[in-house]
């Protein structure tokens, strides 16, 4: 990629500067160096690199199988397996190489006490910006997801946002009915970002043994199949963001240059990538040149002059049956 | 992960299919043109692969050769789901996408030269792999490698010419490949295939082990790949014989390079219970940590 195609690419997100709107999403790449053994992948060609799910405590996550293909994606049930927040902090984040790209930590929490305390402790530390995972189970609500609801989804970004100065992103989930409001009330508990979406539950059955293919029963599916979802909620999160100045990763099942595009035409600011690595470690190179080749057909000096352009004067058909 | 080592130490390739043979009992073995990964590899080593542009995943399969001077990589797998099912279709000529070599290898302890290896099924590659890197070191390596099938073996079994104590009476039946490199091999099934050992590879092995001398048998360390089970047995007998054993396993896997710990297993370690991903801590362990000591 040329220098000038470069510069087309760089953006500026809640403050950080992206050299690429590319994100790697949280589960997908480690603690920021896995994806590094593969010869001619780089941090460096993306954004920023969001870091594995990170609790207070040391959690081993879910018994095996914990992935599974289904079609046009996959299942997984890791169960947030990760060594926990202060060895992430005194540990891991001292190896990490901060001139090649942004990271981002993804915190999760059993109660709001949890976040607000894994917020602090990444507060304190070179992190660049963090990730709410509110989808967690609230072990005092009889294990609802956090993110399922808006007052609960809100409450645990307020105290996050008490515990932090750092850019938040709240990554929400679309296992709930209405994502524009719980957007709304996040924005007003203080979030500067969105992350959308995280996976939808799913569930495969071995017909022979009649059990559960993961080890956890059910898990979140992710990959090209969940697409059209992902970007139906990006579309309506960004209605409620746009007037706010708040920007979204707008994420689920991107492939392509083409993929990423729709995302950021429907209003993601950022774009994840994740199931993608699997198929192509070296996807992220494509899609970087793929949108800088999108900008420069269509005359636009820099990514973010794309970012929720999309066009809707004709009207949607309406239902009349 | 301090130093930066860990970088640039797998390889994709676009594979040239160089042949595909389908064997009884859906299994196949194919060969690829994919130079850096055939100059990489280790016994133990693993690949992820492209088997079909409709998939969303790749397939882990363990390598069973490579020659680094020519450039290729063999594998042998069954087709037993949608995507070593779509593989099976791809001809020679076609391209594969191949990620590799992936994972810690194997690491034989040359205080321990005499090298059980023992193959199940699909878990026969690795073995293969290991025995031709032991041939290649030479003395004092002593491989002898027993593999067990119960669909026919991927190879015309020949008569061995090596004689080898402890081995029933009639269990002549070798592969000829492993006899051409002067390795020694037996093969067992419960199939009753001519010239095989009628039973389970661990009996087969514990009969080798039998016949060693007391001083000859702590010189052995044992080898294993294959169905679960068989592992366990291969981990007791070694257990039972007081040696080491290094076993390789499997799960479902995504990534393939540490990212998305998909694929990791529940290990025993001083410190209590460890989740490791087979990926990359393994595919090879040690089966103490694996079984229990």
């Amino acid at each position: 990629m040329t220098a000038e195609q470069r510069s087309l690419l760089a953006l500026d997100f809640c403050g950080l500067a992206l050299s690429s709107p590319i994100a790697l999403l949280s589960g997908c790449v480690g603690f920021g160096e896995e994806y590094t053994r593969v010869a001619g992948f780089s941090n460096a060609d993306v954004g920023a690199v969001c870091l594995k799910g990170t609790t207070l405590e040391p959690r081993l996550g879910n018994a095996p199988h914990r992935v599974y293909e289904t079609p046009a994606g996959m299942l997984n049930a890791i169960g947030l397996q990760n060594p926990g927040a202060r060895h992430v902090v005194e540990k891991i984040l001292p190896t990490l190489d901060f001139s090649e790209t942004r990271f981002i930590a993804n915190i999760s929490g059993s109660t709001v006490e949890e976040y607000e305390e894994v917020a602090r402790i990444f507060d304190d530390s070179p992190i660049d910006a963090i990730e709410i995972n509110i989808s967690c189970p609230n072990v005092k609500a009889g294990g609802v997801a956090f993110g399922n609801d808006p007052e609960m989804s809100a409450r645990v970004v307020e105290v996050c946002r008490r515990a932090t100065g750092k850019p938040l992103i709240t990554k929400l989930s679309p296992n709930q009915t209405d994502i524009a409001h719980n957007a709304r009330r996040c924005i007003e508990a203080g979030t500067d970002a969105f992350a959308v979406i995280n996976t939808l539950m799913g569930m495969a059955i071995d017909i022979e043994s009649r059990t559960p293919i993961l080890g956890n029963r059910q898990g979140g599916l992710s990959g090209p199949a969940i697409k059209p979802v992902a970007l139906l909620k990006v579309h309506q999160v960004h209605q409620v963001c746009r007037d706010h100045g708040i920007p979204i990763i707008g994420q689920g099942g991107i492939t392509t240059a083409e993929d990423a595009l729709e995302f950021i035409i429907a209003g993601a600011t950022a774009i994840g990538v994740g199931t993608a690595l699997f198929y192509d470690p070296l996807v992220c190179a494509k899609i970087n040149a793929g949108i800088a080749a999108y900008l420069q057909r269509h005359g636009m000096g820099t990514v973010e002059q794309l970012v929720g352009t999309l066009v809707t004067e004709r009207p949607a058909t309406q239902c009349t049956s | 992960m301090n130093d930066r080592a860990h970088r640039d130490t797998i390889f994709v390739e676009e594979c040239e299919i160089l042949a595909h043979e389908a064997h009884p009992g859906a299994q196949h073995i194919l060969r690829i043109r994919a130079p850096r990964i055939a100059a990489h590899a280790r016994a133990g080593s693993f690949a992820h692969l492209q088997c079909d542009p409709l998939l969303p995943m790749r397939r882990p399969l363990s390598i069973m050769r490579v020659d680094a001077q020519a450039g290729w990589v063999d594998f042998l797998y069954k087709a037993v789901g949608e995507g070593t099912r779509l593989l099976a279709r791809r001809g020679t000529g076609e391209t594969l996408s191949v990620m590799g070599p992936i994972g810690t290898p194997f690491s034989p302890d040359p205080a321990r030269p005499r090298t059980l290896l023992i193959g199940g099924g699909v878990g026969i590659p690795p073995m293969l792999f290991l025995a031709e890197e032991l041939k290649r070191r030479g003395a004092p390596w002593a491989p002898f490698v027993i593999m067990g099938s119960e669909v026919p073996f991927p190879f015309q079994a020949r008569p061995s010419r090596m004689l080898v104590p402890g081995v029933p009476e009639g269990v002549i039946a070798a592969m000829p490949l492993l006899e051409d490199w002067g390795v020694p091999s037996r093969l067992a099934s419960r199939q009753g295939y001519p010239g095989c050992f009628e039973g389970y590879v661990t009996d087969l092995a514990r009969a080798w082990l039998e016949a060693l001398e007391p001083a000859r048998r702590e010189e052995v360390a044992v080898f294993s790949c294959g169905p679960h089970p068989m592992l366990e047995a291969a981990a007791r007998l070694a257990r039972e014989y007081d040696l080491p054993c290094q076993v390789s396993l499997e799960e479902f896997m995504a990534c393939a390079v540490g990212g998305c710990a998909g694929c990791a297993v529940e290990i025993r370690t001083d410190a209590g219970p460890a989740m490791k991903r087979v990926c990359v801590d393994g595919p090879v362990f040690d089966a103490r940590q694996v079984f229990g000591a």
